[in-house]
């Protein structure tokens, strides 16, 4: 293994986040490449906090766009600040500036509000990581608009002119495919498909970020997560909710889990009504053998 | 970390061309730039490390997850070719690029195929011919084609039928868009406008809007394919694939057993092999597993749904599977989507009732439900193929 993908793998470890090789892998060439770095995979995998390490990892700040339907391009890239140019132009009212000068005068740097695309080509130190966040939660208008700023990280404001970044930012986008996004984005980015941990990798998770959980309950609570993935669920649940549910076991003082625990905080797990219904029914038929049973 | 953009060594660059060749004929759509990315990445792991080389290709030449399968394949079919040279990518000649075995994405094998039941050949060069206006077909034998059931026809009355789909399609697509055209008043105030607007005025006086311009409706059919279902499926499908230019998107699958995506395969100049695939997924055996099929396209391709798409399911509903099954699909279809219209052909016998189970199961789930037996039938669909 080339020693950077090592390094990487350390220092992602060592903030908090459990890795693997190919999260590694594709981190250090987004990183030397400079290439926007694509992340697609079920929710709660842990794709947004990619991005978060990495900024961590490269000492640098992390400016985060996160889409929603109707997000347009004036929204993620500047704005002007409207109030403040009504205020301007109703105290220039009685001067006698000519109609060009009030234009260049509200039309400048300071009535200019920086929006999360612009504050990346333009940061005040390091190229930053901008985090372009459930890109496939916006429109195709503003995935055409992104394709076009990230592959010359250029803008163009009509009154200012043409703002180009000094230094690329490393982007990260994600998508939990609520929509499929267009392939000219998909093939200008690396890609990484992030899937549900293994249980191994699962363990590791629990144990490192629920301070104070013993051995038994996390294998346990994994192992439980494991088998809920099987089946039929219309929310599966994620890592961040196999989080969610150890932290509360732990301040519940549990130090296994049973099916009355379970029953209890499924809540934590699931968040569909027919998803605990159907999970409590098997439950009251199978016990909690079936779903701590070691898969073979 | 250099990205210096040193000439990488020749027979790599070779080698990586003849791999993107392999991608290509395996259904990966690879770019000039990703391969020179690929190359590019390859000097940045290590070389004699399999996992380096394999994590980093991976990432740069596929671009979602389901070309994983069809990238791990030509991965192992490129190293395994050149394994007894050692270890190392630096001795890569160029492999073959032998089109996979019967995968889906591979070219057809050649051959001719007999214009059995149904040519659509050239079916989009014939819809550009929109000589004659019709609002129904001009003379009165096309009038009676209009209401006549597709499975009555003999076959080589077929062709004309096809065409008359097109032309009709053609039509309507041409009304379709022209009705969508935004001409609201309201939508939000434009406020970069307006100030530009009201400059020399000194308060805003007079606002600009804008509407928001309305998303285009995406298409997702699901196709039965099965025994007689097969007919009208080709039908429907030629009908929408002509009116295709008013859909943000159409998707297709066929299904009789197991669910296939036929989307790439019906693209462009393959359509006429497309259809003989069709019709090799025909399946007289045993009936349908709707059920089974739609949790497939749950599971695997939900995520082309969202509320602006609308499914068509064209079936007779007679489902082998539990009624409960394809009950909690249908929901699950509904959930997502943003209209679910189910054509059965049957209903264009006045005397059929939907009284199979899998199709009483699923009928309170549907927006729409409407026969697709007749050309007519086809036109009145036309209709509902708005979200509002």
């Amino acid at each position: 293994m080339r020693e950077q993908i090592k390094e990487i793998q350390d220092l992602m470890e060592k903030a908090d986040y459990v890795t693997d090789r190919a999260i590694a892998t594709s981190v250090h060439l987004a990183m030397s490449l400079r290439k926007p770095l694509l992340i697609e995979g079920h929710a709660g995998v842990g794709k947004t906090e990619i991005a978060k390490v990495m900024a961590r990892v490269l000492n640098t700040s992390l400016i985060r766009l996160q889409c929603y339907e109707g997000l347009d391009a004036n929204q993620t890239l500047y704005e002007w600040n409207y109030p403040k140019q009504l205020l301007h132009i109703k105290l220039e009212e009685s001067t006698s500036h000519t109609l060009e000068h009030k234009e260049a005068a509200i039309f400048s740097e300071p009535f200019l509000i920086r929006r999360p695309l612009l504050q990346a080509l333009t940061p005040n130190g390091a190229a930053p990581v901008l985090l372009i966040d459930e890109v496939d939660r916006g429109d195709e208008e503003l995935e055409a608009f992104l394709l076009e700023v990230l592959s010359d990280f250029q803008v163009t404001i009509p009154e200012l002119g043409t703002i180009k970044a000094k230094e690329p930012p490393y982007v990260i986008l994600t998508s939990n495919r609520i929509r499929e996004l267009s392939d000219a984005l998909r093939r200008r980015c690396l890609y990484l498909w992030v899937d549900f941990p293994g249980y191994d990798k699962e363990v590791r998770i629990v144990t490192r970020k629920v301070p104070g959980i013993n051995q038994r309950l996390a294998s346990e609570i994994t192992r439980f997560m494991e088998t809920l993935r099987t089946v039929r669920l219309a929310k599966v649940p994620g890592v961040a909710e196999t989080l969610d549910w150890a932290q509360a076991l732990v301040s519940l003082h549990a130090d296994h889990l049973d099916a009355a625990l379970v029953a209890e905080t499924l809540g934590c797990v699931l968040k569909d009504p027919d998803d605990i219904k159907r999970v409590r029914r098997q439950l009251e038929s199978d016990g909690m053998k079936r779903f701590l049973a070691v898969e073979a | 970390m250099s990205t210096a953009a040193s000439a990488p060594p020749r027979d790599l660059a070779a080698a990586m061309l003849s791999f993107g060749q392999l991608l290509r004929a395996n259904g990966l759509a690879v770019t000039v730039s990703e391969l020179m990315d690929a190359v590019r990445a390859l000097e940045l792991v290590d070389l004699f490390d399999r996992d380096d080389v394999y994590l980093s290709l991976k990432s740069v030449l596929t671009a979602r997850q389901e070309e994983a399968g069809a990238f791990d394949r030509c991965f192992d079919q490129f190293w395994t070719f050149r394994s007894g040279e050692g270890q190392g990518l630096d001795g890569l000649a160029g492999p073959s690029t032998s089109a996979p075995r019967g995968d889906e994405h591979g070219e057809p094998p050649g051959g001719g195929e007999s214009r059995a039941s149904l040519s659509l050949e050239g079916w989009e060069a014939e819809a550009e011919d929109e000589g004659d206006p019709l609002e129904v077909p001009g003379t009165s034998a096309q009038e009676v084609l209009v209401d006549q059931d597709f499975s009555t026809f003999p076959a080589e009355q077929l062709d004309e039928v096809a065409r008359l789909t097109v032309l009709i399609a053609k039509r309507l697509a041409r009304r379709l868009s022209r009705r969508r055209r935004p001409v609201r008043r309201g939508g939000t105030v434009d406020l970069r406008r307006s100030i530009r607007a009201n400059l020399m005025k000194g308060e805003i006086i007079e606002l600009r809007r804008r509407s928001r311009r309305r998303k285009k409706v995406r298409l997702v059919l699901l196709c039965d394919v099965s025994g007689s279902m097969d007919l009208y499926s080709r039908f429907l499908l030629q009908f929408l694939y002509a009116l295709q230019n008013v859909f943000g998107r159409v998707e297709t699958f066929t299904f009789a057993t197991r669910l296939t995506r036929v989307t790439e395969a019906l693209k462009g100049a393959s359509y006429k092999m497309a259809l003989k695939r069709l019709a090799d997924v025909r399946d007289f055996s045993g009936g349908t597993r709707i059920g089974e099929c739609l949790r497939d396209f749950n599971r695997e391709w939900g995520h082309l749904l969202d509320r602006q798409s609308i499914v068509i399911l064209l079936s007779d509903g007679w489902d082998t599977g539990e009624p409960d099954d394809l009950a909690a699909e249908m929901l699950a279809l509904k959930r997502r989507a943003g209209r679910v219209i189910w054509l059965n052909p049957l209903l264009g016998n006045p005397s059929y009732e939907p009284l199979t189970r899998g199709m009483a199961a699923a009928l309170p789930l549907v927006d729409r439900f409407a026969a697709a037996h007749n050309l007519s039938s086809l036109r009145d669909l036309a209709r509902h193929l708005t979200l509002r």
